[in-house]
């Protein structure tokens, strides 16, 4: 389990701190995979290094199973992480690199052997890892990861620079990993990624927590479908509607109704004798959610007083 | 899978117990240390042109000077010529140095490092510790080789010496400047983390600033190329020292070590406060 308080990284600049991570709070649970979704700059990667002792939190705290990484008896024996694919001597084979992880840690060797077998490196295990192709390099980052067999495992962009079936292997390695109770963070910029992997979401955007829920729960919140209506009495057909218990609103001309399919909607409104100019089911996609959602939040930041979003639970 | 590993569904990782795990301490951050060390061919490379400079200059230079340094017009001592080549084998030892730790930062493998051994100090004394020993071993290796074949040539002119005394001292007194200086540059690795950077500081201050302050004036100026730390540390590395004005062998030492030392100490403060 990781657990995140009040969380802080500011980055002194030019022109005064610039806050990377901003006093977020959450907690990433065993037993399934959560997706730590924002764009390019959220924030993503400084939490990671921050749950890695890497960067020094500016202020609150995170811990990994109840205490700081640093603190750990045996760091790659409890956490195993991804964080960054070139962290590899371009010089040295990815088994060399693997036995002195694994010596600095006391890891039995034969493991290095199995964690190449396991993400598909031994036939190349001992050729240089500058040779490597980025999906190469993951791979072996990913061996690297599973090292020591750890309870908790944090993935950085784990697919970027896979080919498709490496992505493939990846969403039922995360898969896997937390059906054996293992606590499973993968970070991403992609939300069509997380949301064939991901159980659980967190949504961050400029160091904010902007969503903290289940794939499900984001989906209802977030990608909801709606009928639009276009007609020429559009007042007759809202109130119409709204009194039969549906979500309706007016936006630009026309009228988004939830709570009911496109069929329903043009009996309703037909047997009512209302002339219907355009009957559309729309469906936002979840990119499109998640644009929306990091869109607003480099809005709300703009004016000061971020207000609480729907679906974020902090 | 790693699934194999564990044995039934209803074992959950996340409530392992790490009490029965052995706590890894220095000894396993000084294995992986070695580990690093033996698997890139750079290492190997810059051992070989110290062993090649280190010895081959020393005999090069014994064999054209020999005829000269027995004859009467000698104004320096054979004694300045046995360990020559290690004058210039120092540059592969500020080499080795710098890359044991910059290199690290250069491919963003220090993250690696510090997630695998999070208590930072640990890492910092693992790589200071062998690369200081394999540079003191093939220092020392170095000049008895540079040794053996230059003194061939000193004793065809009557002018050889025997290994004992001041000999045998700088034989291991190589050994040791080179260790130092593979310290020295460790710490300022640490402290700069950049490669060209820490090469170009250190062979700066050793070589070129070292000599530089013969030019500064009275006794500042005398105590100032007294205290250089390449100045400090070479006398150990030689009988007799090209530079009479220099610190006595071991005193010089013991000014080389505390320099050494206030620098690991920086760059053990920074390498714990800085982010990687």
């Amino acid at each position: 389990m990781i657990r995140a308080h009040a969380l802080t990284k500011r980055f002194p600049g030019p022109d005064g701190d610039r806050v990377a991570v901003d006093g977020i709070d959450f907690v990433v649970e065993p037993g399934r995979v959560t997706g730590f979704l924002g764009p390019n700059g959220a924030g993503k990667s400084t939490t990671m290094r921050m749950v890695l002792g890497l960067d020094a939190p500016s202020s609150g705290s995170v811990t990994v199973n109840g205490h700081r990484y640093a603190a750990s008896p045996a760091p790659l024996r409890e956490i195993g992480a991804l964080l960054d694919a070139h962290a590899i001597h371009p010089g040295r084979s990815a088994r060399d690199h693997l036995r002195w992880l694994a010596a600095s840690n006391g890891i039995p060797t034969n493991r290095v052997g199995e964690v190449l077998e396991q993400v598909g490196l031994e036939p190349v295990a001992g050729q240089r890892a500058g040779r490597f192709s980025l999906g190469m390099g993951q791979r072996l980052g990913i061996a690297a990861a599973l090292l020591g067999d750890p309870p908790v495992i944090v993935l950085d962009e784990p697919v970027n620079g896979l080919d498709p079936e490496g992505i493939r292997w990846v969403r039922k390695l995360a898969r896997d990993l937390a059906d054996e109770g293992r606590t499973v963070f993968i970070s991403s910029h992609l939300m069509s990624e997380m949301a064939l992997m991901a159980d659980h979401l967190l949504v961050i955007g400029r160091g904010a927590i902007l969503a903290d829920c289940s794939m499900q729960q984001f989906m209802t919140d977030h990608a909801a479908s709606y009928v639009r209506v276009k007609a020429p009495a559009l007042r007759d057909a809202q109130s119409l509607l709204a009194g039969r218990g549906l979500d309706v609103s007016q936006v630009d001309g026309e009228l988004r109704v939830g709570g009911l399919d496109a069929a329903g909607v043009g009996e309703l409104l037909g047997a009512n004798g209302l002339v219907l100019h355009e009957l559309t089911l729309v469906r936002a996609s979840l990119e499109d959610a998640f644009m929306t959602l990091t869109a607003d939040s480099v809005e709300y930041h703009a004016h000061s007083g971020a207000p609480v979003l729907e679906g974020a639970t902090r | 899978m790693s699934t194999t590993t564990l044995s039934a569904e209803t074992e959950r990782p996340a409530a392992r117990d790490l009490a029965d795990v052995p706590t890894p301490g220095f000894g396993r951050a000084l294995q992986a240390e070695w580990v690093k060390l033996r698997t890139v061919r750079s290492t190997g490379w810059t051992l070989l042109a110290t062993f090649v400079l280190g010895a081959g200059l020393t005999i090069l230079m014994c064999g054209l000077n020999a005829d000269w340094l027995a004859s009467d017009s000698a104004d320096e001592s054979p004694g300045s010529f046995i360990t020559w080549g290690m004058m210039i084998a120092q540059i592969c030892a500020v080499v080795l140095g710098a890359l044991v730790v910059t290199s690290e930062y250069a491919t963003g493998m220090i993250r690696s490092t510090f997630a695998a051994v999070p208590t930072r100090g640990r890492v910092l004394a693992a790589k200071a510790l062998l690369v200081s020993v394999v540079l003191f071993v093939v220092g020392t290796v170095t000049a008895l080789v540079g040794y053996a074949g230059g003194n061939y040539f000193l004793d065809r002119q009557g002018i050889g010496m025997a290994l004992e005394g001041d000999v045998l001292r700088a034989m291991f007194g190589s050994g040791l400047f080179m260790a130092g200086i593979g310290l020295f540059t460790v710490a300022v690795g640490f402290i700069l983390r950049h490669t060209a950077g820490t090469i170009s500081a250190v062979l700066a201050l050793m070589l070129i600033l070292g000599n530089m302050v013969n030019l500064v004036p009275g006794t500042i100026g005398d105590w100032l190329v007294k205290l250089m730390p390449g100045n400090a540390g070479s006398p150990i590395a030689t009988p007799v020292s090209f530079n009479p004005g220099l610190l006595g062998p071991w005193t010089g030492v013991g000014v080389f070590g505390l320099e050494i030392a206030a620098l690991l100490v920086l760059a053990w403060v920074l390498v714990r406060r800085r982010d990687a």
